[in-house]
């Protein structure tokens, strides 16, 4: 418990990351506000006010149908959240499926994953997209999963040399010989040692499956028409950009600063996580990655 | 060789997976394929000329085999919609695609090289925090809205100073090059000002460790500034490391280059994959899909091999402790 108030305090020390924890906190706090109010409804279209100017009515105008801009972004906000957060876990889940067989001392099961990690991960998550869209038609599921796949691929390639190295040292062999299982030091061993690049990883992981939604959805291959989202914000104001450009900016705009907040949020933690780079956290006593199961 | 040799054999039994794939992909569709093509309102004998002429008719199995056949012989089928050959489409759109990637690749490895170095080496505080803000926020452009930006900028009759074309090809192709190239500079631009950020981080990173580095210190010792020892060894040691996120990069350009071919309506493969994909030309996507994932393999086999040549520590892991 000590532990996470510390690493909760070196992040909001520097301010990159207290930007990206207020950057955060409104994204989750809007989506969460958007379930029960936005301010004009978003079905209530008015063809006699299209491309409206911002005013106190429509803080940021209106769009082609006459819908309110600012609402149709703030309903976006939860859309973007959800696939945010099922890609990362996705991709998490899949990374340290891999990542588990890559230190298993099966020699099939650690070649197999080496085999796996370098044939797919040429492939460009887009790609992967689009054969799930031919089956599965535009939906939420397709970015979710291709972002999953592509990046938990990634993410055991980053992982693989720390956690090899994590799971042949010492203190694992040790754990082993005193009868530990395979799990044990793979919780306790290689999860600790590779828990900094794992966060930047994930963080990235958000980041680009927002990313991968606006360009996806652009497609017609990402979140379905009528579903609002960042991604559909942008690409229904890219087909009149040539007469009403400036609402064009703002879903942009969002997905940039959220994108590079998620970033941030990553790089904070990862220095505040790691004992290396946090002194704060030297000095409190949690020094190995081996201590900390045992503070737990 | 033995490398050169087991990354081949991966990278051919990895294409058949992805050929499997991709095949069942479009037949798990629930409901009848031939139908699908055709559309919601055909006639039942529309139908059924579909399916006889793209020999929908045949077992799954025979279609498979028939079809891995035909691409082993560069016989990519027929599109449904023109009834042309689907290798001679894929060719032209390629002719569009290809400049547009090599172009954004260059301009990602100026952005990329030449910024992550100044980041490193810049003595300046304040220049340094911009080159991080830079790789920060171009990384987290959107594609789409990039190019967007950069029309309301550059184009011309929409941009604010207008130098480039904002929308379309020349319908005569590369027998004009001025006006194809000119065309191709705002989308090469946007795909290259987003990789080049990611690239520039990692230049960054490889190049700061560098730096403190034994080796530098070593060249610096023998009658070299900092900036010559980096430039002359620093980014040799550094090539390899380079190398392969120049080949990741490639990969995560195409979601980029497919958004970006849309927006400027460029006939490229990412343009024409994702009309195909709205017309429902099915066998169409099935060939280009294999094509495409085809084509991102090698370039990982071939990155790959290059890594192995470049590093001569990768050659004998099994001395390393």
């Amino acid at each position: 418990m000590r532990k996470t108030r510390i690493v909760a305090r070196s992040v909001w020390k520097t301010a990159e990351g207290r930007f990206s924890v207020v950057v955060l906190g409104i994204w989750i706090a809007v989506s969460l506000l958007s379930l029960v109010w936005t301010p004009c409804s978003l079905w209530s279209t008015d063809g006699y006010d299209t491309w409206a100017s911002p005013s106190t009515r429509h803080w940021l105008g209106t769009d082609g149908t006459g819908a309110d801009v600012f609402s149709w972004l703030m309903a976006g906000s939860r859309t973007d959240l959800v696939i945010a957060v099922l890609a990362t876990m996705f991709s998490a889940a899949l990374g340290f499926l891999l990542i588990g067989m890559t230190a298993s001392r099966s020699n099939v099961f650690s070649n197999m994953s080496v085999v796996l990690i370098d044939a797919l991960i040429s492939i460009p998550t887009i790609l992967i997209a689009l054969v799930l869209a031919v089956p599965l038609g535009a939906s939420v599921a397709v970015v979710v999963i291709a972002c999953g796949i592509g990046h938990g691929l990634n993410l055991a390639r980053v992982c693989r040399p720390q956690a090899l190295l994590a799971a042949r040292s010492g203190h694992a062999k040790s754990a082993l010989s005193a009868g530990a299982g395979g799990r044990y030091v793979l919780l306790h061993h290689v999860l600790p040692n590779i828990l900094p690049t794992l966060i930047v990883q994930l963080s990235l992981s958000a980041g680009t499956a927002v990313l991968a939604e606006s360009g996806l959805t652009y497609l017609g291959v990402g979140v379905p028409s009528g579903v609002p989202s960042w991604g559909h914000s942008l690409a229904t104001s890219v087909k009149f950009v040539d007469v009403f450009p400036i609402t064009v900016i703002w879903p942009g705009l969002l997905v940039t600063v959220v994108v590079v907040a998620l970033n941030m949020f990553g790089d904070c933690l990862r220095n505040a996580v790691d004992p290396v780079s946090n002194a704060m956290l030297r000095k409190n006593g949690a020094v190995g990655a081996s201590e900390e199961g045992k503070s737990r | 060789m033995r490398f050169v040799l087991q990354r081949l054999a991966l990278f051919v039994v990895t294409l058949l997976g992805v050929s499997v794939l991709v095949f069942a992909a479009l037949r798990v569709l629930p409901g009848d394929m031939a139908q699908l093509m055709a559309g919601m309102n055909s006639t039942p004998g529309r139908v059924a000329s579909i399916r006889k002429s793209m020999g929908l008719d045949r077992p799954v199995f025979e279609q498979y085999t028939g079809w891995l056949w035909g691409l082993m012989h560069g016989d990519f089928g027929m599109s449904m919609l023109t009834g042309r050959a689907i290798a001679a489409t894929v060719k032209t759109r390629a002719s569009v695609t290809f400049p547009l990637i090599a172009l954004g690749l260059l301009a990602a490895m100026v952005i990329g090289l030449v910024f992550g170095y100044e980041a490193t080496m810049s003595h300046r505080p304040a220049v340094r925090v911009m080159f991080h803000l830079l790789a920060l926020v171009g990384g987290a452009i959107p594609a789409l809205w990039g190019g967007l930006l950069l029309i309301l900028l550059f184009s011309k009759g929409m941009g604010i100073i207008g130098l480039f074309p904002s929308q379309g090809f020349p319908a005569s192709g590369w027998r004009q090059p001025v006006q194809a190239l000119s065309s191709l500079a705002l989308p090469a631009l946007t795909v290259g000002i987003i990789d080049g950020a990611t690239l520039m981080r990692y230049t960054r990173s490889a190049l700061t460790e560098l730096l403190s580095s034994d080796v530098i210190a070593m060249t610096m010792a023998s009658g070299y500034t900092r900036r010559q020892a980096m430039v002359r060894v620093g980014f040799r040691l550094a090539l390899p490391q380079l190398v392969s996120v120049t080949g990741l990069l490639f990969a995560s350009m195409v979601t980029g280059v497919m958004v970006i071919e849309n927006l400027f309506a460029l006939p490229g493969i990412g343009y024409g994959l994702v009309t195909d994909l709205g017309n429902r030309d099915l066998i169409a996507v099935q060939s280009e899909l294999f094509m495409l994932a085809a084509f991102f393999l090698f370039v990982g086999f071939i990155v790959d091999v290059i890594h192995r040549l470049l590093d001569p520590r990768m050659r004998h892991p099994e001395q390393e402790g």
